[in-house]
């Protein structure tokens, strides 16, 4: 397969126009830290967009970051983080779930997977957080959307569209991203023990309160078992751990901690878990450590799973009895990530089906190649929804020329 | 009135009886208004400088009624205005003479409060404020609040992807929405999201949500509420000179404080506010910060005294701190009255809304002073100071002849200035007609092509709300076409592995 390494937009341009003129799909990699996600594509060429990395402006006091796309995330993080600033949506590293390189990723890669991580409940997504995109469409041109500043409605909101797209609705070549403060400290109260839906009530509760909670999660007790690293530590095996998260300045977070522990007292005593011991669990759980590619579900496929947060308890003890799975939830219950037993279709359909009853929708998020080929990787959409979304991608992309078929089974021929 | 809006369909316009009859066998009784005197309240929306009757009223009540409606006036080629409760400052819901004017006004429901779930179902007829206050018996609310939040409909704040004094904290409608149910031109009707975190697909929530009712009718919402915080205070702090204020502002952010809201007022405007409130805000200062913290006690205190020695470490020549609920709520009363007090001392006055990077202040308030003296019409700012968002207010006379006129040419340079500095058109009110024909100042015709192709994939024959946000409007079918550029090489000129 042919790659291409364009040094700027107008190179990308180029690409996308004779890849229009060829009738040649491009596959658009940043770091390829994603490859695996996705529809398998039928593309001949690569469009690698590595080469476009640099930081184009940073203004902490402004509260955004203007960058290229193919920029590391890893470098952009701790330059940002050197201004004691952070993506607040927490984007999750899926190396490990993925079994690829430590802290690959690129910028553009991050917004366009759209992979938000505990922080999500309180902050929002990557969507929240994309200000503006100068970006190459399938029709070859070169096109700026959104703005510069951090409060903007001017046209359309093209930048959500963008987010989330897995790069097939347009190339991003250069974004601008909100910033924000992190916070001066974090406490994590942890409750044991607790059975799925107690937990999920728990959580409920937690999130209910004024106390600004801006994490959430659940590890059941049988994945504890074969957890390593961070989790593995604090848990015991067979005895589930609940997290909850506070945030903001020492003061504050202490405070509420012990607010929010007294309030959760028939859930059993919390332990509070401090700065650096916080936020080590909570880096695992974004990275959904439980189901890494190195661990002993390796071979499982793993789906991302999201519900209304009420819901996810009763959801997910289900499941996971049922199909001798495992899950984990995030969220407040929100999001429960699942690893089944290996499968030909991955277990979608049941899967779909329960899922839609509570009103969620999953994704596939690891799979080996033939069980993604072989299912929709994405929700399916009501009949007018989808036939929507198409004519929306349509109007990016007419020629299908951008990850033909990332986003739906069947359209990569 | 100085926007021209699309030539009105003379062919529609002649079968207007008979578009009446049908629309009232749709919409029965009194959802269906037709005569001169009764459409009167419909003819304009806030920007009541401009104003147009329709060439009918519809106010449905269904899902099911808004499907047929459109796909009636689909079918027959006629032309549909969106409108919630009419408070857009854009003139966004500005009635064509030969389109349906859409109210939806009567759906006014609250479906369903879910605590559990955090979220609220709507019908978008339901006011900003009825949200907040049918949580609030468990503490909670709907965080973005447009200071019209007595009267804007949720459908108009989707629409116009409004903001508030909160959204630096709490973000912006979009931010703060889960679902909604939208009906196509064409009758379909499409749900989006639900009570989740995240939407599947491609973001549509989001596209629709500050779409100005070019997109679709939204017949039903879903947001998410969050618990009120425990509690909050206020600084009021003056200042001999904008710099030192905008500095101020920068530092505070730069300290990582996002304060629930932080608002800077100028000399004219401080003086307009206190005299109509009375707030106590001090007179002999060029700009005036207020700045709320909100959170749990002992958070705000400690904040506050953070943010009091960044003022004074910034030259601040006042500072006064809310000790008491009803001070805070004070010092607010004159900042929230601010529209209505500039009201007074002008008979007329066109408010603006760029966003500017915060650090190009000074030098975008220098400047509008030199055009303030061009044009011999005064000007008084107030500003959401956290996010850049500036509302200048233009102070003029409309029964002086050529006056309007030139409020609008001074508000138009405002907005390009805005550009200039590297700031947009618009923070929070939308582009509407007020500014779509400054949208190539910020828009090349390939930016606004591709905007204009989404539109495509919603209404391709450009029937809901044409003539508003685009000045410019394309055929689908010349917006689709690819052309291929350049000679057959595959991949000219870039470095190939
Ligand atoms: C005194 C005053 C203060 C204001 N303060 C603020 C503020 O602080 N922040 C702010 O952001 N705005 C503010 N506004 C502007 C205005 O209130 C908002 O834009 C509001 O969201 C408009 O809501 P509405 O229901 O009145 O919509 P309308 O004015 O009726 O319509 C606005 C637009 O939305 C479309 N629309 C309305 N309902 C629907 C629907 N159901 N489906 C599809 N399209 C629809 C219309 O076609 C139109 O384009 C203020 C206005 C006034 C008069």
């Amino acid at each position: 397969m042919e790659t291409l390494k364009p040094r700027d937009a107008k190179d990308v341009e180029d690409a996308v126009r004779a890849a229009i003129a060829g009738e040649q799909p491009l596959e658009i990699v940043g770091h390829g830290s994603k490859r695996a996600i996705g529809q398998p594509m039928a593309t001949n060429a690569l469009l690698d967009l590595s080469a476009l990395n640099a930081v184009s402006n940073y203004e902490p006091n402004e509260l955004i970051i203007t960058v290229e796309a193919g920029a590391p995330l890893a470098d952009v993080k701790s330059l940002i983080d050197s201004k004691n600033q952070q993506f607040a949506f927490e984007p999750i590293d899926t190396s490990g779930l993925l079994g690829t390189p430590a802290d690959a990723g690129s910028i553009g890669g991050m917004i366009a997977a759209g992979l938000a991580g505990p922080r999500r409940i309180r902050a929002g997504g990557a969507r929240d957080h994309l200000l503006g995109a100068h970006a190459v469409s399938g029709f070859g041109d070169s096109f700026k959307a959104g703005g510069k500043v951090v409060k903007n409605v001017t046209g359309y909101d093209l930048c959500k569209l963008l987010a989330g797209s897995w790069g097939t609705l347009a190339v991003m070549t250069e974004v601008t991203l909100k910033v924000m403060p992190r916070p001066e400290s974090e406490r994590t109260l942890l409750l044991r023990g607790l059975d799925d839906i107690a937990a999920n009530a728990a959580m409920t509760m937690a999130l209910g309160s004024p106390y600004d909670v801006s994490g959430a999660a659940h590890l059941p007790g049988s994945v504890l078992r074969t957890t390593a690293g961070p989790l593995g530590e604090i848990g015991a095996p067979d005895q589930a751990l609940t997290f909850i998260r506070l945030e903001g300045i020492t003061a504050s977070a202490v405070h509420r901690a012990a607010s929010l522990a007294a309030r959760l007292a028939s859930f059993g005593k919390a332990e509070i878990l401090e700065d650096a011991a916080s936020s080590a669990a909570w880096a695992a759980i974004r990275d959904v450590a439980p189901f890494a590619a190195s661990g002993p579900r390796a071979l499982w496929p793993v789906w991302r799973i999201v519900c209304p947060p009420a819901s996810g308890g009763k959801f997910g003890q289900a499941l996971a009895r049922e199909s001798q799975g495992e899950v984990v939830y995030d969220w407040a219950g929100g999001l429960i990530w699942a690893a089944l037993p290996p499968s030909a279709d991955a277990n979608a359909k049941i899967l779909r089906q329960r899922v839609e009853a509570i009103g969620g929708h999953a994704t596939l998020i690891r799979a080996p190649e033939p069980v993604r080929q072989a299912v929709d990787v994405f929700h399916p959409q009501a009949a007018g929804l989808a036939a929507l979304g198409q004519r929306v991608r349509a109007s990016f992309d007419p020629k299908n020329i951008l990850n033909r078929g990332r986003m739906l089974r069947g359209a990569a021929t | 009135m100085s926007i021209k809006m699309p030539e009105p369909d003379q062919a529609v316009l002649a079968r207007r009886d008979e578009i009446v009859a049908a629309l009232r066998k749709i919409v029965p009784g009194e959802g269906v208004i037709s005569s001169a005197a009764e459409m009167i309240p419909y003819e304009s929306d806030g920007l009541m400088a401009y104003r147009q009757p329709p060439m009918v009223v519809v106010l449905p009540d269904t899902t099911k009624q808004v499907s047929q409606v459109l796909k009636y006036c689909h079918a027959n080629g006629i032309r549909v205005v969106p409108r919630g409760s009419g408070t857009s400052l854009s003139g966004g819901a500005l009635p064509l003479a030969d389109g349906v004017l859409l109210g939806l006004g009567k759906f006014k429901r609250i479906r369903e409060i879910d605590f559990d779930n955090r979220a609220v179902v709507v019908e978008p007829g339901v006011t900003n404020l009825a949200i907040s206050q049918a949580v609030d018996h468990k503490g909670f609310y709907y965080a973005p609040d447009p200071s019209s939040q007595i009267a804007c409909s949720i459908g108009g704040n989707i629409a116009e992807n409004s903001g508030g004094v909160h959204c630096l904290k709490y973000g912006m409608t979009t931010n703060n929405v889960l679902g909604c149910e939208i009906v196509l031109i064409t009758g379909e009707i499409i749900k989006v999201g639900g009570k989740t975190a995240e939407t599947c697909g491609y973001d549509v929530m989001g596209i629709i949500t500050g779409s100005e009712g070019l997109l679709g009718v939204i017949t039903e919402v879903t947001v998410r509420i969050l618990q009120k915080p425990e509690t909050a205070r206020a600084l009021m702090v003056g200042f001999a000179d904008v710099e030192a204020a905008g500095e101020c502002v920068a530092q505070i952010i730069g300290a990582g404080i996002i304060p629930g809201g932080m608002e800077m007022m100028d000399k004219p405007a401080i003086h307009a506010a206190e005299a109509f409130v009375h707030a106590g805000y001090p007179l002999d200062v060029e700009a005036l910060l207020i700045i709320e913290l909100d959170g749990p006690g002992v958070e705000v205190d400690e904040l506050i005294s953070r943010v009091e020695s960044i003022a004074l470490s910034c030259g601040s020549t006042t500072c006064q701190i809310s000790v008491s609920e009803k001070e805070r709520l004070l010092f607010w009363a004159g900042r929230k009255a601010a529209f209505p007090a500039v009201g007074r001392i002008s008979p007329d006055y066109l408010c603006m809304d760029g966003t500017i990077p915060r650090k190009q202040l000074p030098l975008v308030l220098r400047r509008m002073k030199e055009m303030s003296e061009k044009y011999g019409l005064g000007v008084a700012n107030v500003f959401h100071a956290g996010d850049g968002n500036l509302h200048p207010l233009i102070l003029y006379d409309a029964n002086k002849p050529g006056e309007m006129d030139k409020a609008e040419a001074f508000g138009a340079d405002i907005l390009r200035l805005c550009v200039e500095v590297g700031g947009v058109l618009t923070g929070e009110h939308g582009v509407g007609i007020e500014k779509r024909d400054l949208m190539p100042e910020m828009f090349s015709e390939i930016d606004l092509n591709q905007q204009q192709r989404l539109k495509c994939a919603f209404d391709k024959d450009g029937l809901l709300n044409p003539g508003k946000v685009f000045p410019t409007l394309h055929r689908c079918a010349e917006l689709g076409r690819v052309h291929v550029h350049g000679g057959k090489l595959a991949f000219p000129d870039i470095p190939r592995f």
